[in-house]
């Protein structure tokens, strides 16, 4: 042992311990201590692979459920678009009314913006197709007039609500020239109603997986704490600020949500694969008007940015409950 | 300047450690706090580290009365005070340089700041060949010469030690008390707590000896025989 006393006084060229860092010098440490917390816990969850498997694959498997429902949910609001431009809604004259009304009628609708076209079709095209229809021809044939009105057909834009066209309908109701409205389009107001509802149990899905996720990093995070807690003690006793003690910790959980969030990102992608065959097989018969729709780049990379805010805020609200025990 | 006045302390239980203490420590002294087993040596040394909080009376230190450092103050105390434990409290996942490095890492000293006092404090306690040792593969003396490393490093205003000879034999025991002294003499507070009654005597420092909670004795250095 050397018994100098410069071995300590020597390296002390400051007058006063307190006074001795600069700002820039702390905020160095600090920088250092955040880097040194990052690094050291991600060798912690290196050194525990099952264990850290194990809860980034829970994690990230209750990430992707609400991801996989949103999926859903984006294909059947796409394949109700699809359908919605192949349901017309059929306007049938009053008996009686000339070409020019209807063409007159069929200019007037075919000016407000929530119908993409007008077809007009004469009494004799509608005699015509009846006349193909089987079983109709020999009825047909027994007329003398042809008692069949213009028939307007409105196709409404893909982008028009459930709401606008429903309006549509009752404004041509309303019209003196016009006999009947077939709205074949009330199948969308259902379609929209379930997918509320859809969007909706979505929305609390992913509230409660997001709080299971939050469950999944406090306990862990709990476990590892309690674990420490001999090297917690001596941090105390040496003068580490909670937060010091705490910034491990923290790392952790936001380890643990990044990881989590790119393998929820990674399922949805891969479920979208599965998805892509079917749905090309059902645009098919819909004459390829159906496109399997993906999710935006933004949301998967925001998957993973907010399960790490998750994770750190499980880690924070466990640490900071642990360590007033702790200290 | 160490002030005790009237402190006592109560555990939860009814256990009385400390009772009515009175006394004072100049700066830069160095003094034993002595006693059989429950005395309330320990408990002393944990009144000044914040580990506990009096039941009544006040201890202060310099004028400033403990009692007003609130729990978000605790960290920055103890940051002034060196602490020594018979059971040296190691990192053992650590190297030693990390065990003795820690108090720097928390008070923001800069990398090759930590460096040289690590070394300084190593060399000090004849350590410096084992920085990059686990304190596992050192033995029960030079471990606690880490735990002295690290008490020493920050350079605290209070160096307490409990029991810090207690695993030792007595040739290390009589070494590292005389660390002590060196500490003391380059103007750092001492306070330890020992029963090694053979060792206090040989050291010639002040005595406080305790029985049940209770001063029974105030010796000065040349009163100790």
């Amino acid at each position: 042992m050397n018994t100098p006393s410069e071995a300590i006084h020597a390296p002390a060229p400051e007058a006063a311990p307190r006074n001795e860092h600069t700002r820039g010098r702390r905020l160095g440490s600090w920088r250092e201590h955040h880097g040194w917390s990052a690094a050291a816990s991600l060798r912690r969850l290196a050194s525990r692979p099952l264990g850290t498997l194990l809860t980034v694959a829970v994690m990230g498997l209750a990430l992707a459920l609400p991801l996989a429902f949103y999926l859903l949910l984006g294909n059947v609001q796409k394949l109700g678009n699809a359908l919605g431009q192949s349901q017309a809604i059929s306007v049938f004259m009053q008996p009686g009314q000339t070409a020019q009304q209807a063409q007159m009628l069929a200019q007037q609708l075919g000016g407000r913006p929530e119908v993409a076209a007008v077809v007009v079709k004469t009494p004799q095209q509608g005699m015509d197709e009846l006349a193909k229809m089987q079983g109709f021809s020999g009825a047909v044939q027994t007329l003398d007039d042809n008692p069949l009105p213009y028939v307007l057909q409105l196709q409404p834009r893909a982008e028009a609500t459930a709401g606008a066209l429903e309006q549509l309908v009752a404004d041509v109701r309303t019209m003196r020239s016009v006999e009947l409205v077939q709205d074949s389009g009330s199948w969308r107001q259902r379609l929209d109603a379930l997918l509320g509802v859809g969007n909706r149990v979505v929305l609390v899905l992913a509230s409660l997986l997001a709080l299971a996720a939050l469950l999944v990093v406090g306990n862990t995070v709990r476990v590892d704490i309690a674990s420490r807690s001999e090297e917690i003690g001596v941090l105390l006793l040496v003068g580490a600020s909670s937060a010091f003690v705490r910034r491990p910790y923290l790392y952790a959980g936001i380890w643990y949500g990044l990881f989590s969030g790119i393998l929820a990102a990674l399922l949805a992608v891969l479920i979208e694969f599965a998805l892509a065959g079917p749905v090309a097989q059902l645009s098919q018969a819909y004459d390829g008007k159906l496109h399997v729709g993906g999710l935006p780049l933004w949301l998967l990379l925001a998957v993973p940015l907010a399960a790490a805010a998750l994770g750190w805020l499980g880690a924070r609200l466990v640490s900071a409950w642990q360590l007033r025990k702790l200290g | 300047m160490i002030h005790f006045d009237q402190v006592s302390k109560r555990y939860e239980g009814g256990h009385e450690a400390l009772s009515q203490l009175s006394f004072e420590v100049p700066t830069g002294e160095m003094a034993f706090v002595t006693g059989h087993s429950g005395a309330g040596k320990s408990t002393l040394l944990k009144l000044l580290g914040l580990i506990e909080r009096p039941s009544h009376g006040t201890i202060s230190m310099d004028g400033k009365s403990l009692a007003k450092i609130r729990r978000s103050g605790i960290p920055k105390w103890r940051r002034q005070l060196g602490m020594v434990f018979q059971d040296h409290r190691l990192l053992m996942e650590r190297t030693v340089f990390a065990n003795v490095e820690l108090p720097l890492v928390i008070g923001g000293i800069a990398k090759p700041e930590r460096a040289r006092r690590v070394r300084a404090a190593l060399e000090k306690v004849g350590l410096l060949a084992y920085e990059r040792q686990l304190p596992a593969t050192l033995s029960t003396g030079e471990q606690q010469r880490v735990g002295i490393a690290r008490a020493i490093v920050a350079r605290p205003t209070l160096l307490i030690a409990d029991e810090p000879t207690g695993n030792l034999d007595p040739q290390l025991a009589v070494e590292i008390m005389g660390l002590f002294g060196e500490f003391q003499q380059i103007g750092t507070t001492v306070l330890i707590a020992s029963h090694d009654l053979p060792l206090i005597k040989r050291m010639k420092k002040r005595v406080i000896v305790l029985d049940h909670g209770r001063l029974v004795a105030d010796l000065a250095a040349q009163e100790v025989l």
